[in-house]
């Protein structure tokens, strides 16, 4: 190649060079670490499952990305004193104390460390085994006056119930968090699920069916139904599988007959379709019943029943469903007989073998985005009387 | 982007190849109609690490249409200006990692960290004004640099985070699924945060290969970035044109050098 040539080129060649530099800066960089610090799921491995635990299942615990406790219940009469539980952690992470590692249970729960790869995120976690007694309650009360707003983001309102020992529970979930999603600008006395501050006696809670905001629209989920219900919100699947965020269900050792309380409910003013097109003459209706099922099926898999299935599971042995739940704004009390659809197997009760639900709605259709916005169903003194047979 | 590359390599390599040395005067102006097609859209400033891969790009039905001028200063050198009409659109389909992503509609807004997939969509109509200096390595090929201003006509920037989950706020946050339907995944439409003013460089070639036709190829990369400087819920893209394509020339007055070889 000649002086001449080169000369020529060259402008050719720097311009193919800028054209490259340019582009190059658009290739891919080294896969970045991972930074997130999740306790996904724990295991208690133990030499006599049978007489450690209530139900096999009971060993492995999902924890959902929401939970910073994770509670494993065991027999009362169970040696926790050195136990090694593992977990399997988001992708990348570490844990401290090490995962497998001994510990003693008796003293309180033991705190654990994640850390994520990345190093630059970390979760606290507080894992408990706790002995429980097989209590057989007569009445449960719940009377909403434990509530607290959501620790994390105080966005929202959460409900605490009292256990037989006087100690705070986490068996009441609503969707609240799921509303979240959608209206992250929405104050805490704005949800689906508030406090009301005078019910029937002391406070009281509140469900309304709200409008879900732009993304609600964009989605086709346009209202949310304020709902409260004993169980777990999967928040995970609150989006891509909403029916199956509402876990119903808590284990129960007692064989449920009544379910009482008090409420109040106001129609909203149009109901409309999943499209949000009006539904001439329909007036929305609420929910309130409480479901008892066995929470295993016939392959010894753990089941929870959802939002497509609390209703029709074969799994369900006892329904107690107020048929209808007349509007009225006054105090009104409902008193309901649970109805038997099997007898209950006393073994399996007592090994926690059985689950209850008790559920609430502003909007009976909510789940598949039908109801009136503005419907509002509010509850308290609720009860649920039980009965064992010697 | 691999695609993008590739295309306009050869595209520079194949034009290149054929250099030949030769003097040329120019000594008036001469004005080009072009009409070409238009690979590109937009690319992250840095292809950051949070994206482990293209699953899909699919470039549009892009094309130029212009009347540029150049105004000789010297034998070899001349300004080069002129109006350019571009319909730029892309479809690109990509898996990220640890991606900061905020989903807005109206006045609510997501925000967090996503892992899985993100579908972006893109179509611009563009106005733009190069100004660039040319210069001619012969009588056939000469090359041009420079800046251009461009306002856009239209705009859509639009897409869908989906199959994948989201950490709401930060990676320790709650973990959201996003599936892959309507409704299910994470919708955004950027349109309105999108500048209207753009600028950059500009970079060209020019082949004659008759009197009259010719062919281009042009890079424009824009620095002033496609969203507005207080919008960050996607990383800094910035426009990237590659084009290619042919031109017709009217002289206002014949060369000497022309006179010659016609």
């Amino acid at each position: 190649m000649g002086l001449d040539s080169m000369r020529h080129i060259t402008p050719m060649a720097l311009l193919a060079t800028l054209v490259m530099t340019v582009l190059n800066t658009s290739c891919f960089g080294d896969e970045p670490d991972y930074c997130e610090a999740d306790i996904e799921t724990a295991t208690l491995h133990v030499s006599n499952p049978a007489e450690f635990f209530f139900q096999p299942t009971d060993s492995l615990q999902t924890v959902f990305s929401t939970d910073s406790v994770i509670t494993f219940a065991v027999r009362s009469d169970a040696n926790v004193t050195s136990l090694a539980p593992m977990f399997t952690l988001s992708p990348g992470a570490s844990i401290e104390p090490a995962n497998g590692s001994s510990h003693d249970f008796s003293q309180g729960a033991v705190h654990y460390t994640v850390t994520s790869q990345d190093g630059k995120w970390q979760r606290h976690y507080r894992v408990n085994v706790v002995p429980t007694m097989i209590t057989v309650a007569d009445t449960l009360r719940f009377d909403f006056e434990h509530y607290e707003l959501e620790t994390a983001t105080q966005r929202y309102y959460m409900w605490h119930n009292v256990l037989p020992d006087g100690s705070l529970g986490n068996d009441w979930a609503t969707a609240n968090a799921g509303y979240r999603i959608s209206m992250g600008s929405a104050q805490p006395m704005d949800y689906p699920t508030t406090p009301l501050l005078n019910g029937y006696d002391g406070a009281g809670v509140c469900l309304t069916t709200c409008d879900t905001g732009p993304f609600g629209r964009m989605a086709n989920k346009r209202l949310a139904a304020g709902n409260m219900f004993l169980g777990t919100f999967d928040i995970r699947i609150a989006m891509s599988d909403h029916l199956h965020a509402t876990r119903f269900g808590i284990p129960f050792t007692s064989r449920p007959e009544t379910f009482t309380g008090y409420y109040t409910f106001e129609p909203g003013a149009t109901v409309q379709d999943f499209n949000g097109n009006p539904i001439a003459g329909r007036t929305d209706s609420a929910s309130v019943y409480a479901v008892f099922y066995r929470n295993h099926d016939s392959r010894g898999n753990e089941v929870a029943l959802y939002g497509d299935n609390v209703l029709s599971s074969d799994l369900l042995v006892a329904v107690a469903k107020m048929e209808y739940v007349a509007p009225t704004t006054q105090w009104t009390p409902w008193n309901v007989k649970f109805e038997y659809r099997e007898e209950i197997d006393e073994q399996l009760l007592a090994n926690r073998g059985y689950s209850l639900a008790i559920v609430f709605s502003s909007s009976a259709s909510g789940g598949d985005f039908i109801g009136a916005i503005g419907s509002r169903l509010c509850v308290d003194k609720v009860r649920l009387i039980c009965s064992h047979e010697e | 982007m691999i695609k993008i590359k590739n295309i306009v390599i050869t595209a520079l390599l194949a034009l290149s190849t054929t250099t030949v040395a030769s003097a040329s005067v120019l000594d008036s102006l001469r004005l080009d109609a072009r009409l070409g097609y238009a690979l590109g859209g937009t690319v992250p400033t840095h292809m950051g690490n949070e994206i482990r891969g293209i699953n899909k790009f699919i470039p549009g039905f892009n094309f130029i249409v212009a009347a540029e001028g150049s105004y000789p200063l010297s034998d070899r050198w001349a300004i080069h200006s002129g109006l350019r009409y571009e319909l730029g659109s892309m479809d690109v389909d990509s898996r990220v990692k640890n991606y900061d992503i905020e989903v807005v509609r109206g006045d609510e807004s997501l925000k967090g960290i996503f892992n899985g997939n993100v579908r972006i969509k893109t179509t611009q109509r563009r106005i733009t004004l190069p100004i660039q200096a040319q210069f001619y390595l012969d009588e056939h090929w000469s090359l041009r640099a420079g800046i251009f201003m461009g306002w856009l006509a239209s705009r859509k920037f639009w897409g869908w985070a989906y199959d994948g989950y989201l950490r709401e706020g930060t990676p320790v946050g709650p973990k959201i699924e996003m599936g892959t339907e309507p409704g299910d995944r994470g919708d955004f439409d950027f349109d309105k945060n999108m500048r209207h003013m753009q600028w950059g460089i500009d970079v060209g070639a020019d082949w004659r290969f008759s009197r009259r036709w010719g062919a281009f190829v042009e890079l424009t990369y824009g620095l002033s970035g496609l969203f507005k400087s207080n919008f960050h819920s996607v990383q800094t893209l910035r426009p990237l044109y590659g084009s290619l394509g042919i031109t017709y020339s009217i002289h206002l007055k014949k060369r000497h050098h022309d006179k010659k070889t016609d």
